[in-house]
């Protein structure tokens, strides 16, 4: 069990990294002002409403709460904590 | 013990990261999180995102109890129930229990992220060594 946790997170901060390194990318390719959900370092769906995504993913016979799933912010666009 | 984090540039700036994997029995909830370190925050808060990823319902919240005041968070207000002695694991290094924010009220704009708060260091006696220059940022333990 342990190891597979450990696999679980391995796996999402592998796409976590994808999808911050490839950010730019995502922009030019029309996913600004919208959730991307990345798997194995892919965008395997997206849309401006996050439960849409959450659909297409179960849809793919992935649970979404291991998937990594972010908004991806136009460019320029402070975000204030 | 050092803790590694990641330095990210991400909505607007360079961003101290975590990510690790939450774990609670009542109400069920287990998966990966990315969250933004933030020593401006004295509570961690999961984000709205995260909570709908992990599909958790508003039903399952019930019988949480409330926090009497609402966080001014993302410029609006958001009010929470407390999670307690959930379950945080980052990777091999790391594990820890400790209550979390968890948002009851969907607010409009539904892409905040999870906030590590202030709570996470002091609970645990972490200081926070962040070097945005160098895209190097780590917990270390204060003691």
């Amino acid at each position: 069990m342990e190891k597979q946790e450990l696999q679980l997170l391995k796996g999402f901060e592998r796409d976590s990294r994808w999808f911050h390194e490839n950010i730019d990318k995502l922009r030019e390719q029309n996913f600004t002002g919208k959730f991307v959900a990345v798997a194995n370092e892919k965008p395997v769906a997206s849309d401006r409403n996050i439960d849409i995504v959450i659909k297409s993913v179960e849809k793919e016979g992935k649970n979404p709460a291991y998937i990594f799933i972010e908004f991806v912010h136009p460019k320029g666009f402070t975000l204030l904590l | 013990m050092r803790i590694p984090l990641q330095v990210r540039d991400f909505a607007g700036g360079l961003r101290a990261m975590a990510q690790f994997l939450i774990k609670s029995e009542k109400p069920h909830l287990f998966g990966p999180i990315e969250s933004i370190v933030d020593t401006g925050s004295p509570t961690t808060i999961l984000g709205m995102p995260d909570m709908k990823r992990m599909r958790v319902s508003q039903i399952q919240l019930i019988d949480l109890e409330s926090r009497k005041e609402p966080h001014a968070y993302g410029g609006g207000q958001l009010k929470t129930k407390i999670l307690r002695d959930a379950k945080l694991r980052f990777g091999e290094h790391f594990e820890c229990k400790m209550d979390v924010q968890i948002p009851v009220e969907e607010v409009t704009e539904c892409t905040q992220p999870t906030i590590l708060g202030v709570d996470f260091m002091e609970k645990n006696k972490f200081k926070l060594v962040f070097d945005p220059a160098k895209k190097e940022a780590y917990f270390e333990s204060s003691e």
